[in-house]
């Protein structure tokens, strides 16, 4: 795990939970100087964290600021590769930009991009997407699974299925539905939003940036008048603030899990969990594009991902691509 | 009565079978199944309809009633090399010198970022091998697709927002070099 060492400190008292560590300890741990362990927790304290001295036993971390910086996630994190390298920021423009050039630039599988606030946060064909500052997870996954092109639209799917089993196994109070192909919602208001990028050429994935927006900490107050109705978080669902960190730690858990299921053993059984959980398969639906406007029963996804409409005719519409509205919730 | 998805197992079944008829009847409803030239399938309702699960889809069906169901591929509008001379202009796609920019997946294609957004390329424009010439996206997957070659783009082969195929050829490039 790459992780500086001020993260390693942090990671270090974190995981110690209740137990005061000793400066000497923490010294000889990370192998470098007393003093310089205690000008990291000056500096720290500076942050917003803040420790007790107890004595004869060392220090005590009582009080962590609410980011969801390396060190916090890496303490819950349970992955053989995904969240080792964490790029954390207070704020950038788009994790996606940085995604692209850290792609090119040879990172690792499993790296993740983060940020309290973006400014410049991202959706389908450029409209924006609203990151408010430190209320929720704005990050991106960079993949480089073994796949070919034509194999990677299912990715998009399986985050939403990482995402909402992440969801189900920390939360109790709501339930998360998928709205094909990969919108998160909870009674029927998104709640998260997953954009993929891929770079490739024709016989190969150099790499999958899996950009996910996760309204987490929001309350209704934090959205704007245009996204009131129609948006809503995990901690009003929740009915209580979570830990983001610990959400993006399972996140990647499942990602890491499911995708190297899907290499080994193809899309089946990661389909039906999509299924199980999906709140558009079985419903009257309107699919948009710029081109038509299609409506019907959505009846499935095939082994692709693609969505299957049938039409009043009796047709059956494949669709690749299109805003979803559900029209008998 | 059959769930939207018993039915359209039975079919896909029947249809990649040698079958050329089947009939299956269960709790007093039937699915008759016939193979013509196209899928026609007939669906008879019971008479007493039973009551579905709840959020299952229904295919409502009268009785005698036949439910064409009919397996619409996604249709490439200019898929074929030979049948693309959709704009009533010579298409060099058999042209050895000319480069071919074609997709690594089915999906939409974009020719420009957004709606609002020129396109990223026409025809006459000059390109690097690392020029985003257009977006190939499905599943909310998007995919930039890059020229390959420096040259210039002599022809534009789909329109934009088309379904496109695995391979089928995008865009012709004169290469310069």
């Amino acid at each position: 795990m790459n992780l500086s060492m001020k993260d390693k400190i942090i990671k270090r008292f974190l995981e110690a939970k209740d137990e005061p560590i000793s400066g000497q300890q923490l010294a000889d741990d990370l192998g470098i100087s007393r003093t310089a362990i205690w000008k990291h927790l000056q500096n720290l304290q500076e942050e917003g964290y803040e420790f007790i001295t107890i004595k004869k036993k060392g220090y005590k971390l009582i009080a962590v600021p609410d980011r969801v910086d390396a060190a916090k996630i890496s303490s819950y994190l349970k992955t053989k590769r995904f969240g080792h390298t964490i790029h954390y920021f207070e704020e950038i423009d788009s994790t996606q930009r940085l995604a692209h050039q850290l792609a090119r630039d040879g990172a690792k599988d499993g790296t993740i991009i983060i940020a309290e606030e973006q400014t410049g946060g991202k959706g389908r064909m450029q409209r924006t997407w609203y990151s408010a500052k430190g209320k929720g997870i704005w990050m991106t996954v960079i993949v480089r699974p073994d796949l070919l092109p034509h194999q990677a639209p299912q990715l998009t799917l399986i985050a939403a299925v990482s995402i909402v089993m992440a969801m189900k196994s920390l939360y109790t109070n709501f339930t998360p539905e998928i709205k094909w192909p990969n919108d998160i919602l909870i009674n029927g208001k998104k709640c998260v939003g997953i954009l993929t990028e891929m770079l490739a050429e024709m016989d190969r994935v150099d790499g999958l940036l899996i950009g996910i927006g996760i309204n987490a900490n929001h309350e209704q107050t934090d959205f704007p008048d245009e996204l009131q109705e129609i948006a809503t978080s995990v901690a009003i669902e929740e009915k209580q603030k979570v830990d983001r960190a610990q959400l993006v730690a399972e996140i990647l858990s499942y990602l890491e899990r499911y995708t190297d299921e899907y290499i080994e053993n193809g899309f089946k059984s990661i389909k039906q969990l999509w299924v199980e959980h999906s709140c558009t398969i079985g419903k009257r639906i309107r699919a948009s594009t710029i081109r038509e406007v299609i409506e019907g029963q959505a009846i499935g996804i095939t082994d692709e991902g693609v969505l299957e409409i049938l039409l009043d005719n009796g047709q059956i519409k494949k669709v690749y691509s299109a805003d979803i509205e559900i029209q008998n919730q | 009565m059959f769930k939207v998805q018993e039915l359209r197992e039975i079919i896909k079944l029947v249809d990649s079978s040698s079958l050329d008829e089947f009939l299956y009847e269960v709790d007093g409803a039937k699915i008759k199944l016939k193979k013509n030239q196209g899928v026609v399938t007939e669906v008879v309702a019971p008479k007493v309809q039973t009551v579905v699960q709840q959020a299952q889809p229904q295919v409502q069906a009268q009785p005698k009633e036949e439910v064409k169901v009919e397996e619409v591929k996604p249709q490439a509008e200019s898929a074929a090399p030979a049948a693309s001379t959709s704009e009533a202009k010579p298409v060099n796609l058999d042209d050895p010198t000319l480069h071919k920019i074609t997709s690594p997946m089915v999906g939409t294609f974009y020719a420009a970022p957004s709606p609002d957004s020129p396109p990223y390329v026409k025809v006459g424009d000059k390109v690097e091998p690392d020029t985003i010439v257009c977006i190939v996206e499905a599943m909310k997957l998007f995919n930039e697709i890059e020229a390959e070659v420096k040259g210039e783009i002599v022809e534009v082969l789909v329109k934009n927002e088309q379904l496109v195929e695995f391979g089928q050829p995008l865009f012709l490039v004169k290469p310069t070099e």
